[in-house]
């Protein structure tokens, strides 16, 4: 009987052959994160350690982009905090700007193929696009890695999914993933790794990919692990990471479930509100009137997610009524989008552009709170009630190509009815 | 590691928003927040739960949020284990990591009723309804990390994890 990708990485990282789903292992962690809402209670774990030195410091990331920019001083103070710990111990800072952690990390060239990496987010399975173990963890385990380099690990049984056929020029890993969570619901991989492989995956670029192990984390789960190929290899070694070490899952390998999902027959999707698992085609959602439109955040708010937007609204404007919040992933995300003429294009067509951080996502910065009755539609990741401030708006998630669409026509709208909403890379081919 | 105490009952889907509300957060300390733990599904919870006492709830107790401060707060009632049919992923971790004893399964008890749990047998108990249930015993390493009290009690004694 083989093994998943997540036995075969957990177990090389305790130090022997693969593991078995059910095992406890205690293994080798490769790189660590730990952002700034997480850090208060994380750097007070670390002070009752009292460990005389911190070597894995150096394989550390702290990074401040939820209070981007911090709208209390509590939140200030966790940032000052954050910056004299970081330079202490030689801690890898990212500052308010540089970027959300789960782009910033890849982007920084942090890690590679097979390897383990904690962060203390739950969006942490977006490692996993590159073939890494990524999972979220907390204060209590963060601190343990800082001082030992190791960290304790229940092996997850794995969902394999395998995507069949190709996702249709408009469709994107968004309106996959909230397929999934329509089937699978909430929180319906909680302790699972879930292994996403197919011919779908294949056609994806690597912004795609990271949206789809990104978003595995509403699913609850503990991983959501891709193989790698040539484009992940040259992705990562543009980006100065260390040689790969690709782990493939076996043939035989023993999983919790298997499925398959025929990619060609699969229509945008929309989260209605207040559920991220009440899942629907665009049909069922097209015409419901909205007051914000909003790209953003580590699930969507990558490059192609503002190409995506600039071919849909280049030379128009959005709908009268409509307030769209663009927030670039990164400074890097930002920067390249400036250098195509995408920023120029959507701040004509009515969009406003902020600089790089969590955005929009959940009201921790005040900078977007909604109205009595607003609704809003986002590529977003959650949306329950009261999410962006206020219990009586509500919010829709769809893919970004799906968000403007909807922003060029005031309505939810299916990107194929609108001219540009058929872009996709011209690399994949 | 044995735990014997009385069941206070909560439900299914009871997240780490209504353990502790992020309406606190940055700002009131845990133990202020503890006097407000389920203040939304059960007001008064605090008041009426007895220092030594078993929590016995639904499916997903603890689901979304990971704020480990949903833990602390329960340390801070005096909680001294959680029975539920099914946890969220992350408080299941850092319940182990805050040395408080964690068991899947399925209970039907009311508030009041005692309960033995042995977590080195796998085994649940509540003798005044005959019910015993078989679970699977905590790993080794696990039972470890609760038995120190937590994982930085553990690991302040054992730096190298135990593997010496």
């Amino acid at each position: 009987m083989g093994h998943t990708i997540a036995e075969k990485i957990l177990g090389a990282h305790a130090g022997g052959g693969p593991a078995r789903a059910g095992d406890v292992v205690v293994a080798a962690v490769d790189f660590a994160m730990l952002h700034d809402a997480r850090a208060t209670n994380a750097l007070k774990r670390i002070e009752q350690l009292g460990a005389s030195s911190l070597p894995f410091a150096k394989k550390t990331a702290f990074v401040a982009d939820h209070y981007s920019p911090p709208p209390h001083q509590e939140a200030a103070n966790i940032h000052r905090d954050m910056r004299a710990f970081a330079e202490q111990h030689g801690v890898v800072l990212y500052d308010v700007g540089e970027g959300i952690c789960h782009q910033v990390l890849p982007e920084g060239g942090h890690f590679t193929c097979g390897d383990l990496v904690v962060g203390t987010d739950t969006h942490s399975t977006t490692y996993g696009a590159f073939n890494a173990f990524g999972t979220g963890v907390e204060g209590t385990d963060l601190s343990a890695v800082m001082m030992t380099g190791k960290l304790w690990f229940r092996v997850p049984e794995t969902i394999r999914v395998d995507l069949a056929g190709r996702l249709q020029p408009g469709v994107w890993a968004k309106d996959l993933t909230l397929h999934m969570l329509g089937r699978l619901k909430d929180e319906g991989a909680n302790y699972r790794a879930i292994e996403y492989a197919g011919a779908a995956v294949a056609a994806m670029e690597v912004d795609d990919r990271m949206t789809l192990s990104n978003h595995a984390a509403e699913l609850g789960a503990k991983a959501a692990l891709l193989e790698a190929d040539a484009k992940t290899t040259a992705w990562l070694k543009a980006r100065g990471a260390r040689e790969p070490r690709p782990v493939k899952a076996d043939a035989d390998a023993r999983y919790y479930e298997r499925f398959e999902i025929d990619c060609a027959k699969l229509p945008p999707q929309i989260a209605r509100k207040h559920k991220v698992d009440d899942v629907v085609g665009v049909d069922e959602a097209k015409g419901q009137r909205v007051h914000y439109a909003l790209i953003g955040t580590c699930t969507n708010g990558r490059l192609d997610d503002i190409r995506q937007a600039a071919a849909i609204l280049k030379g128009r404007r959005i709908a009268k009524g409509v307030r769209m919040i663009i927030t670039p992933a990164s400074r890097h995300v930002y920067l390249q989008a400036a250098r195509e003429g995408l920023i120029e294009a959507l701040t004509q067509a009515g969009a406003s552009v902020e600089a790089a951080g969590c955005g929009t996502c959940v009201n921790v910065t005040g900078h977007l709170i909604t109205g009595d009755g607003d609704v809003v539609i986002t590529s977003a990741n959650r949306n329950f009630k009261g999410r962006l401030g206020n219990a009586n708006s509500e919010i829709f998630i769809g893919s970004s190509a799906t968000v403007a669409a909807s922003a060029l026509t005031g309505q939810i709208t299916d990107p194929r009815d609108v001219d540009g909403g058929d872009w996709r890379p011209a690399k994949a081919a | 590691m044995s735990i014997r105490g009385r069941a206070h009952v909560l439900g299914d889907d009871i997240n780490t928003d209504i353990h502790c509300s992020s309406k606190y957060f940055p700002g009131k300390d845990n133990a202020y927040v503890a006097q407000h733990a389920f203040e939304q599904i059960s007001p008064g919870f605090p008041s009426r739960f007895t220092k030594g006492g078993v929590i016995v709830a639904g499916k997903n107790f603890g689901n979304n949020s990971s704020r480990e401060q949903a833990v602390h707060v329960l340390r801070m009632l005096g909680v001294a284990g959680i029975v539920a049919n099914s946890f969220g992923r992350q408080f299941f971790r850092n319940c182990i990591n805050n040395g408080l004893a964690v068991v899947e399964c399925d209970l039907p008890v009311a508030d009041g009723d005692e309960i033995e749990i042995d977590l080195a047998l796998g085994r649940v108990a509540v003798p005044a309804r005959d019910i015993v249930r078989e679970v699977p015993a905590l790993p080794p390493a696990v039972q470890a990390i609760l038995a120190a009290g937590g994982l930085i009690p553990f690991l302040k004694a054992h730096p190298d994890w135990g593997a010496s």
